[in-house]
């Protein structure tokens, strides 16, 4: 598999719908450079606004300038532009509906090694806690390119999630859908279902566990809010039993949406998978990811332990 | 120079003007029970001398792209800018008597989606500067290019996005945004000094590279001097620092921290329209003379 770092590929997407759409902003907190955006920074400095280390005030201008028609896009690392500022974001953004788009890049555990003031694992509950804020979760980075292109023609806020290092390429460019997941396998003893960076790890879960003979149906969600409410349903209905996977805490994001769905429309057994909800000690990446439980063998053996624990009682006679 | 001058019959028609504007607030305390009066009462002048003689505004088009923006970033003086915008018939009158109602477009702190005329939606304090500065950057690069003022209360300084927001806004040199910052000198625990010591805020404003103007808040010549200079197209921003009485207008509330958020009993209430109201009588008397 090719892989490529979607930082890149998000400040190369966000370049190329600046040379179709003028009102496309770029607002940097002394991150753009970092965040792949020095493409549009060289061609459009007019559109590339730097503010220095000020999330909330960037926030509130990015607010203010899309009152007057400007599609601002604020792009940092994950926490500063969710967690920092989240007051600006519910009120400047969300409750004046302004068509602002804020993107945490490094989320998750990517930056595992700065600890958790740099970890951002509660980025995703944070921001699907704000009515009308769409979540965008993208794969790879085909899928953050389309998912680029996405928001900027979606009127209104958005969150877009970014993981870094190098991502593998899942999917075909061109093949995302707004609200609508991936089913990446059909099968009917087990629902995995993933959304970020990491379902790149739960394919190859998913692999282990079918060669253990456990038939998987996994969907890969591209976005958390809103939703996909039918694929999900439909696949918890026939499986009976649901596995979340995700790389943030295991409160508030992707399983959170997932258990208020199952729990009102189909409810089954369910297992969140993620970070467990304390402060992540630091490390190399694939150390946290593995004393996580988020490595594709561990998610494996708890998916299996799972299934076993929840199959139907058979009596013989 | 661009200042606006004011004669001495415009300085009584701006007088009977906010204090109609005035009589308009306790029509809406009549209707909701209670309300943020001090801070409204403080910056009233102001906010009637904006919108009577400097902001382009159009009440029957309040969304034309090219109006001047003003927004409050002490959003809990919006009794203020409604019963102004009352006076300027944004919304009939009676609309003011749904005020504290379940689902009325007054609500405590503004939203500009349920009122017209409304540009922000603010009432957490510290958001207000940030907002008007992204107003003002637009501005900019618009083809029409409208003038941004922000109303701040001096409690609110103490929030440190503020300070994010002034440093932004003179680095970007947005030279067309005017923040006016209503000293009234209380707050709702009481003396703003003595809760977070924020002066010299004049002095604090220059370092942060804005212009600045210190007047009285009351004074309408003070007042639109000031807001013309501030129209004087500069490379920095204007910070206007109002001196101003929290509640002014009504003697026994005048000063006071209890007129912060105002409960009147209904004799209070009759008692403070009575004074308005003789004072617009007094008002009409000088006008005749």
């Amino acid at each position: 598999m090719t892989g490529r770092d979607p930082r890149k590929a998000f400040g190369a997407a966000v370049h190329r719908v600046a040379r179709e759409n003028d009102d496309v902003v770029a607002i940097s907190v002394d991150s753009g450079l970092s965040s792949g955006l020095g493409g549009m920074k060289d061609e459009f400095p007019e559109r590339y606004i730097e503010v220095g280390i000020m999330e909330q005030a960037a926030t509130g201008l990015a607010a203010g300038l899309a009152t007057a028609g400007r599609i601002p896009v604020l792009c940092a690392i994950a926490p500063f532009v969710t967690a920092r500022n989240f007051e600006m974001f519910r009120n400047d953004v969300g409750y004046m509906r302004q068509n602002v788009k804020i993107v945490g890049r490094n989320a998750g555990l990517s930056y595992s090694p700065l600890g958790p003031t740099h970890h951002s694992l509660e980025d995703c509950a944070l921001a699907r806690l704000i009515p009308g804020i769409a979540v965008i979760t993208p794969a790879d980075c085909g899928e953050i390119e389309d998912a680029v292109a996405a928001m900027i023609a979606h009127e209104g806020p958005v969150y877009l999630r970014l993981g870094a290092g190098t991502v593998p390429d899942l999917y075909e460019t061109g093949s995302f859908r707004w609200g609508r997941g991936r089913t990446l396998s059909r099968g009917d003893d087990l629902t995995v279902i993933s959304s970020g960076h990491i379902t790149a790890e739960v394919i190859d879960a998913v692999l282990a566990l079918q060669k253990q003979g456990i038939d998987v149906e996994h969907l890969a969600l591209s976005m958390v809010e809103p939703l996909d409410h039918d694929l999900v349903v439909e696949a918890a209905r026939r499986t009976r039993r649901v596995v979340t996977v995700e790389e943030h805490y295991v409160r508030g994001g992707l399983g959170g949406a997932v258990a208020e769905l199952l729990a009102e429309r189909c409810p089954v057994p369910l297992q969140v998978m993620g970070a467990p909800h304390r402060f992540i000690s630091s490390g190399p990446y694939r150390d946290v990811i593995e004393g996580c439980g988020l490595d594709a063998q561990s998610i494996a053996d708890r998916a299996a332990e799972f299934v076993r624990a929840t199959a139907p009682v058979t009596t013989h006679g | 120079m661009n200042t606006i001058d004011v004669t001495a019959a415009e300085d009584i028609e701006l007088r009977i003007l906010a204090t109609r504007a005035r009589r308009n607030v306790l029509r809406m305390l009549d209707a909701g029970g209670s309300g943020h009066l001090g801070g409204a009462y403080s910056c009233i002048d102001i906010v009637t001398a904006l919108y009577a003689r400097v902001l382009r505004h159009d009440p029957a088009n309040p969304g034309w792209t090219g109006r001047d923006r003003f927004l409050l970033s002490a959003g809990h003086k919006a009794l203020a800018q409604y019963a102004v915008l009352a006076l300027f018939d944004y919304f009939p009158a009676e609309v003011l008597d749904t005020y504290g109602a379940f689902g009325t477009v007054l609500p405590g702190h503004p939203d500009m989606k349920k009122l017209p005329g409304v540009e922000a939606n603010t009432g957490a304090l510290g958001h207000g500067t940030a907002i008007a500065a992204g107003m003002a950057m637009a501005a900019r690069t618009s083809v029409e290019s409208w003038r941004t003022f922000v109303l701040l209360g001096d409690g609110e300084l103490a929030e440190g996005s503020n300070w994010e927001a002034f440093a932004m806004a003179a680095h970007h040199r947005l030279g067309n945004l005017t923040a006016i910052i209503d000293v009234n000198g209380l707050q709702i625990s009481g003396e703003a000094e003595q809760i977070m010591g924020m002066e010299p805020i004049a002095e604090k404003m220059r370092a942060f590279g804005w212009v600045v103007q210190e007047i009285d808040g009351h004074d309408y010549r003070q007042i639109l001097d000031a807001l013309g200079r501030a129209r004087v197209d500069t490379s920095a921003p204007t910070a206007i620092v109002a001196h101003t009485v929290k509640g002014e207008g009504l003697g026994r509330l005048a000063g006071t921290v209890g007129s912060h958020y105002w409960t009147p009993s209904r004799e209070e209430l009759g008692e403070a329209f009575i004074e308005l109201d003789r004072r617009l009588v007094s008002l009409g008397r000088e006008r005749v003379a």
